[in-house]
């Protein structure tokens, strides 16, 4: 009776530590699994930092150009004005404005073609349509705001009028 | 497993954000924007574009490029009558009074469109992690019916997406501020996107969030206020130049961009100014638009817009059965939520509660939509959430300094040491009293342990090498061991409590510790003064006795007289900084001759005290392990 009792105890005390020893592996094998998570994901997320460090100093420059584009638009517009009234004042300012375009040309930054060309919504953004007599439908007749591009990288598009 | 992602599919934007290494990131979608509008166009050549582009032909393309799909889906057609009327493209009635759109002879339910938006956020989120994306929770407004969410869950199924979870966005917004973890809270969230308004109230207990009423305004939103400024500026325009800016489109696009920047600008400033130089032109040559527009000014052009919400907030707390007093918390969403009439309204509506708004409100939604991806993913199961040290953590150095060991917000598990020295000559024990708090001096800080190390061989001061080490494993226990390099003795504590304060006590102690800022700068910078001093005095003496008499007779009774006064000072813990500095400096002097006169006299190789002038005490730690730190503990007996 006695001896009976015991050894279900102990078998009862085996099946225990064997449960024991079957949760404490699964919980080892989630760990693992957690700790491995972790080591990818730093992983990755070092080699994106690695590659937006490189793209900082492009994109802090990309910040400064937008606004200078701005100023360049201001030029664009006063000169439209000037060439009804050539005047030495606006020779200086076209002068400044060459400036301004060449320190740009340094920094890669070219102009986007529009006139003329086929509408693009990659890289032209639509204002208006009107009909044309000269252009096919879906042809940019117009250019209203200068679309600028750095490599790949599109700065803005070009604002543009489609023929209808 | 592969990555769960989340998304905040909006009617205006969408937003797609996932967990990395336990923090919630927000992509950057193809074009470098973390917003993409929900946009999608259908061209004439069967082309499907969607988002920015999709967007940049609409006025081409206008019957074929849906946007607001949001506002359809999951509706039946004798529904939505009064929204077909905003919309250029053409919606028609499908099978069981289905919303369909009609697009060059071709119908396309809202799931359909919907699904292309949610393609391209997964495609640009597997560009951004280097992996596939299909498994996704997305968020929709708490007051969408079953057939709206399984109309979104459908979209995301006709992406080629595993939905996870349908979740409520206030729910995700919740989750984005951790709340639950809440106990029996309620939870106000105030959400004012691009063109809609959404009030909820939520329960949060034993981590389930209930919706318990919502309200809002369906039409109401950031680009009204724009065109409150545009209309402003318009108008004086007219009113002084007589051209109306509004009947021009390319006047009107600058006019639109410009007030938006401004009313963005007025978020922060008090006064901007709008320049739009040759704007338009008549006979008259160019003209210029250039206004200054003030706050006070937006506000008033906006005035009864905000008002518009006062009366879904009221409807929400009514239909909650709660009143202002009864909300715990006050959440911001939606872009519109920056402007700061809008911010005090909310506060007047709410009894005059802070509102969480740290993370930013375009992208809280979609946030928590990551947070609740990562947790079904099974990547935040166990919590591995990495905690941070709510305060900073160090002890006691000479002169009742506190020497930050280890900075708040440092992410736990860390582990820091330094190593100090004695005070005093032949001191044989230090008393390590570790501290918890931003204050500069030691009495203001919290002290979380205290204890002896003893057995230091005697030794002049300063000789003594003690590392202490302070350890805070990812439970928050610290643990603080001191030990003598010499003898190899070590002696430790292990304090449990560190990082249990409540959160209000924690902004009380940093509060404090800004309120107080300047003056324990000053006590601090006192103490460092004497104890430079001090140390200043002790290496001149100990230089003096060990050249004995090669220091001329002169040189010895200057330095003496220096050394006595500087004495006094420190001992009468004297405030005088200006006086201690120019003793201090005039010992370094004399010391400095000394020297010099010493060595000219030739011969012996030195003692060790070569003259270097004090180190300043109370170094802040650089982080690497056996710097020496000239901050010794002060022994007290």
């Amino acid at each position: 009776m006695r001896a009976a009792s015991a050894k279900r105890t102990t078998a009862g005390m085996k099946t225990a530590q064997d449960d024991e020893i079957k949760q404490l592996k699964e919980q080892v094998r989630q760990e693992h699994g957690l700790y491995l998570r972790a080591l990818a994901d730093f992983d990755n997320y070092r080699r994106r930092i690695e590659r937006e460090q490189a793209n900082a100093a492009s994109s802090g420059k990309r910040e400064i150009i937008l606004a200078l584009l701005e100023v360049l638009d201001g030029f664009e517009l006063a000169l439209q004005h000037a060439e009804d009234a050539p005047s030495s004042l606006s020779e200086g300012i076209k002068a400044v404005y060459r400036r301004l375009l060449t320190l740009l040309q340094q920094q890669k930054v070219e102009p986007i073609r529009s006139l003329g060309e086929a509408f693009d919504p990659r890289i032209h953004e639509a204002i208006d349509s009107s009909p044309s007599d000269r252009y096919q439908p879906g042809t940019v007749i117009e250019e209203i705001q200068r679309g600028y591009r750095r490599g790949d990288d599109l700065l803005r598009p070009a604002r543009v009028r489609v023929a209808a | 497993m592969a990555k769960a992602v989340g998304i905040d599919l909006g009617t205006t934007n969408s937003v797609v954000a996932v967990m990395e290494g336990g923090k919630p990131t927000v992509m950057i979608n193809s074009e470098g924007s973390r917003l993409t509008p929900s946009v999608v166009g259908f061209t004439k050549t069967g082309e499907r574009l969607v988002g920015q582009i999709a967007k940049r032909q609409a006025v081409l393309n206008p019957e074929n490029t849906i946007y607001s799909a949001k506002r359809f889906i999951g509706r039946r057609y004798s529904e939505v009558q009064s929204e077909i009327k905003n919309v250029p493209y053409k919606v028609v009635p499908g099978p069981n009074d289905a919303v369909r759109f009609s697009i060059m002879g071709k119908e396309y339910s809202s799931e359909e469109v919907s699904a292309l938006v949610l393609r391209k956020l997964a495609d640009d989120a597997a560009k951004y992690l280097g992996e596939k994306v299909t498994e996704t929770v997305i968020t929709v407004p708490a007051y969408f019916n079953d057939a709206q969410r399984q109309a979104t869950k459908d979209a995301g199924k006709i992406a080629g997406l595993n939905v996870l979870r349908i979740i409520n966005e206030p729910t995700a917004a919740a989750l984005a501020y951790g709340l639950e973890k809440k106990e029996n809270e309620k939870i106000l969230v105030f959400d004012l996107g691009g063109g809609t308004f959404d009030v909820s109230i939520l329960d949060v207990g034993d981590g389930v969030f209930e919706v318990r009423s919502t309200a809002g305004d369906t039409h109401l939103g950031g680009d009204d206020f724009d065109k409150r400024v545009v209309d402003w500026l318009a108008e004086e325009f007219q009113r002084d130049q007589g051209i109306d800016l509004r009947k021009d489109r390319q006047a009107l696009q600058r006019l639109t961009e410009a007030a938006e920047k401004a009313k963005i600008e007025l978020s922060t400033a008090l006064e901007t100014t709008i320049s739009l130089p040759f704007v338009t032109a008549d006979a008259s040559g160019p003209k210029h638009l250039e206004m200054k527009l003030t706050r006070a000014k937006f506000d008033q052009l906006t005035a009864d817009l905000v008002e518009r919400c006062i009366g879904p907030v009221k409807q929400a707390l009514a239909d909650a059965k709660v009143t202002e007093k009864d909300i715990d918390e006050v959440i911001l969403v939606g872009g519109s939520t920056r402007t700061p009439a809008v911010q005090t309204l909310v506060r007047r509506l709410t009894g005059g509660k802070e509102p969480n708004q740290s993370v930013n409100p375009d992208e809280v939604v979609a946030v928590g939509a990551a947070i609740q991806a990562g947790v079904l993913a099974g990547e935040i199961k166990g919590v591995v959430l990495l905690d941070v040290t709510p305060l900073s953590l160090g002890l006691e150095t000479l002169g009742g300094v506190m020497t930050k060991l280890i900075d708040r917000n440092t992410t736990i598990p860390a582990r820091k040491s330094e190593t100090f020295s004695t005070a005093a000559d032949n001191q044989t024990a230090v008393d390590i009293h570790v501290l918890q708090g931003e204050r500069e001096l030691a009495r203001d800080n919290r002290t979380l342990g205290n204890f002896r190390l003893e057995g230091i061989s005697p030794a002049p001061r300063g000789i003594p090498q003690v590392e202490v080490s302070f350890d805070i494993d990812a439970n928050g226990i610290l643990t603080v061991t001191a030990k003598d390099k010499d003898t190899g003795k070590e002696q430790k504590v292990t304090i449990t409590g560190s990082t249990q304060l409540s959160k209000d006590e924690i902004d009380r102690m940093v509060a404090e510790a800004q309120r107080n800022s300047e003056g324990d700068k000053r006590r601090r910078e006192e103490v460092e003064v004497r104890n430079t001093a001090d140390s200043t005095a002790y290496q001149v003496e100990t230089q003096i006795r060990d050249l004995g008499d090669r220091v001329p007779s002169n040189e010895k009774a200057r330095a003496e007289q220096s050394i006595n006064s500087i004495r006094q000072l420190v001992k009468d813990n004297s405030s005088d900084v200006a006086k201690l500095r120019q003793l201090t400096s005039d010992l370094q002097q004399i010391a400095h001759a000394i020297s010099s006169v010493a060595y000219n006299q030739a011969t012996a190789s030195g003692g060790r005290a070569a003259g270097t002038g004090a180190s300043s005490p109370g170094g802040t730690g650089s982080g690497t392990t056996d710097d020496v730190v000239d901050a010794e503990f002060k022994e007290t007996k």
